[in-house]
């Protein structure tokens, strides 16, 4: 199992997220949008690569789990689902 | 031709969309503005600050006659730019483009990964299967895993970027794509990518060598070296800069007014000339830099550090990272009496450039050197 400051913690570093501290980042804060961690498609996309490397886990398709990138929460369960 | 809509799984209707915002919406409205000889301005409505430039404009600028597009581009100057394109401009780039695909594959549709709010996007992914008469697939985004099922199907065109060329090497999905065929855009593909790509997926991908202002000028395959240009597009150099002249230059572009162009239309490009139709690219000029598809002068990007009172200088220089996703990576070099943070600056772009996560390092502390006319020419640690 996985916990959501591990997610984090994997972000904050494949991400380049230098001015960002796990705590700056909530359980359930939208991990894209200007509300949120602000994050865009690219990061999407490395984020998709980042959890297979780190975690094992494929994320095939956005429609099937359209929420799964929604917040680390989110993010952090299917991971935990799936491995 | 028909737009398929992955996301919604239905084919759309080409048609008017005054404020089209997804990706589909783009494509439909900005290839019935092409069918139909009307005039419309095509640029990224989610930069707030680019959106405001354009409003900024008078209508007479917005609507010209005998126009068909007009793009907005980061200008060297720091300011946007605008570069009217004709139909003949557009038509004849994609005629040109698709007389140099592969014959040996008989496309039947084509799938696009990028948006329709740049001249790559719309020339290119619109505009290219609308010549052919073959359907193009569009959804708003797109994940790796998804675009590998989809280039594995035969006869597929892929117009994407750099970047799903290197997310690709990094799943080694189990699957070839030996009858389909990948184009990307300008930014840097390395030879070594490249040939990962080529010898695991067992297609290849065409390179194009492009800009707003002058259209496509050259393409390369797979790992190749050079670019060869295209039959009309003529090209020189001057103090190692290149120069095009061909029917896709634009004929206009929109600072403050409308400037006609004359060519050989000088670009940014450091290139090597090999021959009448085949070049080197050695580099661009260090103040431009490309990020999530978008050409961002680094004196825009300048101008919006040093909008921030405490700062008296900064100098921006782009690093490429080859093992990264992202095309490039900004260094920003900033003189103040306090330090600047990474996030006051994360803070700014979000609210200029919009949702666009750019990577970039912070050095405070600097001295920025300049020359006797002002220009920035270096950096170096501010000693007390």
């Amino acid at each position: 199992m996985i916990t959501t400051t591990d997610l984090k913690l994997k972000l904050i570093s494949g991400l380049g997220l230098e001015d960002i501290s796990v705590d700056d980042i909530g359980d359930e804060m939208p991990l894209f949008g200007e509300e949120g961690l602000g994050l865009d498609s690219v990061d999407a996309i490395e984020i998709t690569l980042l959890v297979e490397k780190e975690f094992g886990v494929k994320i095939k398709d956005l429609e099937e789990n359209s929420t799964v990138f929604s917040t680390p929460e989110t993010l952090t369960q299917y991971i935990n689902k799936n491995r | 031709m028909r737009i398929y809509d992955m996301d919604k799984k239905c084919y759309v209707a080409i048609q008017k969309i005054d404020e089209a915002c997804k990706k589909i919406e783009q494509l439909s409205d900005a290839l019935y503005c092409y069918k139909n000889e009307i005039f419309t301005t095509v640029y990224d409505k989610s930069q707030p600050a680019l959106k405001s430039h354009v409003a900024s404009f008078k209508k007479e600028y917005l609507e010209q006659t005998n126009m068909q597009f007009l793009y907005f581009t980061s200008g060297t100057t720091g300011l946007p730019t605008g570069v009217y394109k004709t139909k003949q401009n557009s038509r004849q780039q994609a005629l040109s483009m698709i007389s140099t695909l592969p014959k040996n594959i008989k496309f039947t549709r084509v799938i696009t990964t990028v948006p329709f709010v740049h001249i790559y996007g719309v020339d290119i992914g619109g505009v290219v299967p609308f010549e052919m008469d073959i359907d193009v697939w569009a959804k708003e985004n797109f994940l790796p895993e998804e675009l590998a099922l989809e280039a594995a199907i035969p006869n597929t065109l892929i117009i994407t970027t750099p970047l799903f060329i290197k997310a690709l090497n990094r799943i080694k999905k189990p699957v070839h794509f030996e009858k389909s065929f990948f184009i990307t855009s300008t930014a840097p593909l390395s030879q070594k990518d490249a040939k990962e790509f080529k010898e695991h997926y067992r297609s290849s991908v065409m390179q194009l060598f492009a800009s707003t202002e002058a259209g496509i000028m050259g393409y390369k395959i797979d790992d190749e070296e050079t670019f060869k240009t295209y039959n009309c597009v003529q090209i020189g150099e001057n103090d190692s800069k290149l120069n095009i002249s061909s029917p896709f230059v634009t004929q206009k572009v929109l600072n403050k007014t409308i400037k006609d162009v004359v060519l050989p239309f000088q670009t940014e490009d450091i290139v090597e000339i090999l021959g009448e139709h085949e070049f080197k690219l050695l580099g661009r000029s260090s103040n431009l830099a490309k990020i999530a598809g978008k050409r961002i002068s680094t004196i825009q990007i300048e101008n919006i550090i040093e909008s921030l009172g405490e700062v008296k200088c900064a100098l921006v220089k782009v690093r490429k990272d080859e093992k990264a996703l992202r095309d490039e990576i900004l260094d920003i070099y900033i003189e103040s009496d306090i330090e600047i943070k990474h996030k006051d600056i994360r803070d700014m772009f979000k609210e200029v450039f919009g949702p666009i996560n750019i990577i970039f390092k912070v050095y405070n502390g600097m001295e920025i050197i300049k020359s006797s006319v002002g220009k920035k020419i270096g950096f170096k640690e501010k000693t007390n």
